[in-house]
């Protein structure tokens, strides 16, 4: 257990006395009947919402009962009379221009209800930085978790057949897969602008320049990572009703309701008031839950059958089709002194876009300030770029560029430890940042504890008699 | 086609399409939403059942393949008196976080407690092999199996 103030332990101890004598005593439930009897009634009691100081008592999850008896609902444990579903049509191109959408021969399958196209979209743009990425994708696919038809029926089975009736006829263009080969002037433009780049960052401090002349050492290396996708267990879903009085209820998986309820707006053009978002426990997000997906085309396809309808994408779909992590190419030139004083960084970040922005604005800023790592470097300079390419749209996943970065800059912090002799830790904590340090963008930092972390982790895991 | 079977000791008869796997039937024809669809393939096991004592994908499992068998899911562990240990020691110790990947979890420890009373961290680990939590790590879930044997034993509860 933590320490912490023995009047604190005090307090905390008589109170959870009482409340375990206080406790009612647990009858059992008569059960009516011999129906199957599955669930107990009696709340679980968390010692954390006691008036108590809850450092250091034992909280329970408020959601952990209804999780281990299976009732917890997720979207897709709910349904609604007369309910149907839907299965979207994936580009079967990285990168093609779309010539023509056949649906005709979908629609006559019995079962089959209603069918989309992106063209019968209001507003067929979304995005939570820039709104780039098509809800179905009309003109041109960029990737092949590209959407380009969707079709409603009364299951999935016939939902799934029917996507196989869809004609669609596709003129392939160049693609690109690689972030670099996307850079250069030959490669296809793949939203059309002269450059593929769509957002970058720079950061400055000191001059790095002179800061690398002025080093005993210099260390030069690229690092790479690659695409992460989040694999939450419960796949995205969501279930959309457009009712007789012209308003929209969906209930879905997203993990950002509101931000939801704009794009929601934006592209079925209708006012916020008309749309209801209705967030559930979400089986695993990791960020990749942090915006709409297939919501506008199920809303759509209600409106269109006067049911509700649900959608849960395949693992595949899941795959292909819903963002994942920005794979990094990572350079970094960082001048070192003899004794271990790092003097001067150079960076320069090339983010995988993937074919739609997601939440790369993000990504790009977090990775960027953090590029560095947490040492104090007085010369400093951090160029980076994000730039499409033909592949899954990169997004939002935990940390937001955080470990690209950290794998890099800690990977090089080894290098310089092994050539220089020094102690790999030593050398860590010869740089660390400390109370007031200044980050990259001039932050004063608080509360600053890494040198005493790094002591006490060392110590506890043997780092020295490892060593040894 | 008719599917009979035996699912939480209530006898259930049910039409389905012999594409129909036992977890559809399930969820679909009988309303049991505790087992869950992860990946329909076999490999993330959140639909874990236990059919005639064997834990089983029920999404890799046809419906009427299961005609004629006991069939256990998450629904039928708890009783209002009493939650399963496995069930308890997983809520007390913290094991879930979404809670997805739980009922399946459940039903794997379930299945392995029953045939062997004190397993050893290598066979909880083998039990739950073909069971994947994204959110956790599976520390507390082991914790909480070997917690729950050693309910299951003191008491003899279960
Ligand atoms: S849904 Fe059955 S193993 Fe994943
Ligand atoms: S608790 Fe989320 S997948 Fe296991």
């Amino acid at each position: 257990m933590v320490t912490r103030n023995k009047d604190l332990q005090k307090t905390t101890e008589s109170l959870l006395k009482k409340k375990d004598s206080q406790a009612p005593s647990k009858k059992p439930v008569s059960v009516p009947g011999d129906n199957p009897v599955i669930y107990p009634l009696d709340l679980p009691e968390s010692d954390a919402r006691l008036q108590t100081p809850a450092v250091g008592a034992r909280a329970t999850r408020p959601d952990g009962r209804l999780h281990g008896l299976g009732q917890t609902k997720y979207i897709d444990d709910m349904s609604f009379p007369h309910m149907i579903h839907a299965k979207i049509l994936r580009s079967e191109y990285a990168h093609a221009k779309i010539i023509s959408i056949d649906t005709s021969a979908a629609e006559a399958i019995p079962g089959v209800l209603a069918t989309l196209v992106g063209d019968e979209i209001p507003v067929n743009t979304f995005g939570p930085t820039f709104q780039d990425q098509p809800v179905l994708a009309d003109t041109i696919v960029r990737h092949k978790g590209d959407g380009v038809a969707a079709v409603a029926a009364v299951n999935e089975q016939i939902a799934a057949d029917a996507l196989e009736k869809i004609k669609v006829v596709y003129e392939p263009l160049e693609a690109v897969f690689d972030p670099q080969e996307a850079l250069k002037d030959s490669a296809p433009k793949i939203h059309g602008d002269k450059t593929n780049i769509y957002t970058s960052k720079i950061i400055k401090k000191g001059d790095v320049e002179k800061g690398l002349a002025e080093s005993d050492h210099i260390f030069q290396r690229q690092y790479s990572t690659q695409m992460v996708e989040h694999v939450p267990i419960e796949p995205h879903a969501s279930i959309a009703l457009w009712d007789g009085n012209g308003r929209v209820s969906v209930w879905s998986s997203l993990g950002r309701i509101t931000l939801g309820r704009e794009d929601l707006s934006r592209t079925l053009s209708l006012p916020q008031s008309k749309i209801r978002l209705i967030g559930t426990i979400v089986g695993g997000n990791f960020g990749g839950k942090n915006e709409i997906t297939n919501e506008p085309i199920l809303a759509l396809l209600s409106k269109k059958t006067g049911r509700p309808v649900k959608c849960v994408f395949t693992r595949g779909d899941e795959f292909i089709s819903s963002t994942i992590r920005h794979p990094f190419v990572m350079d970094y030139t960082t001048g070192v002194n003899n004794d271990g004083k790092i003097i001067a960084r150079k960076i320069k970040l090339i983010l995988d876009g993937g074919a739609y922005c997601s939440w790369t604005g993000t990504t790009i800023g977090k990775g960027s300030i953090l590029a560095a790592g947490p040492y104090n470097i007085d010369n400093l300079f951090v160029e980076s770029y994000a730039v499409y390419t033909n592949k899954t749209t990169t997004g939002a996943m935990r940390g937001f560029g955080a470990p690209q970065v950290c794998f890099a800059y800690e990977s090089q912090m080894d290098e310089i430890a092994e050539k220089l002799g020094i102690d790999p830790l030593e050398l860590r904590l010869k740089n660390a940042f400390t109370e007031g340090s200044a980050s990259p963008t001039s932050q004063q930092l608080q509360s600053v504890v890494l040198k005493e972390s790094l002591k006490q982790a060392s110590d506890r895991f043997g780092w020295k008699e490892w060593k040894k | 086609m008719k599917v009979e079977i035996t699912v939480n000791g209530e006898k259930k008869i049910a039409d389905v399409s012999p594409e129909t796997t036992l977890l559809k039937m399930l969820r679909d024809e009988f309303d049991l939403t505790g087992a869950k669809l992860g990946c329909d393939v076999g490999d993330c096991g959140t639909c874990t059942v236990v059919v005639d004592g064997e834990s089983v994908n029920s999404c890799l499992m046809l419906a009427a393949r299961a005609s004629g068998s006991e069939v256990l899911t998450i629904e039928g562990l708890a009783t209002f008196q009493k939650l399963h240990p496995v069930q308890q020691k997983f809520e007390d110790l913290g094991a879930l976080q979404c809670g997805y990947c739980g009922p399946g979890m459940i039903m794997s420890a379930k299945n392995l407690l029953d045939k062997n009373k004190s397993p050893s961290v290598d066979e909880i680990r083998d039990a739950l092999a073909g069971n994947l939590c994204r959110c956790t790590g599976y520390t507390k879930m082991i914790e909480a199996i070997q917690e729950a044997a050693k309910e299951i034993n003191t008491t003899n509860a279960l």
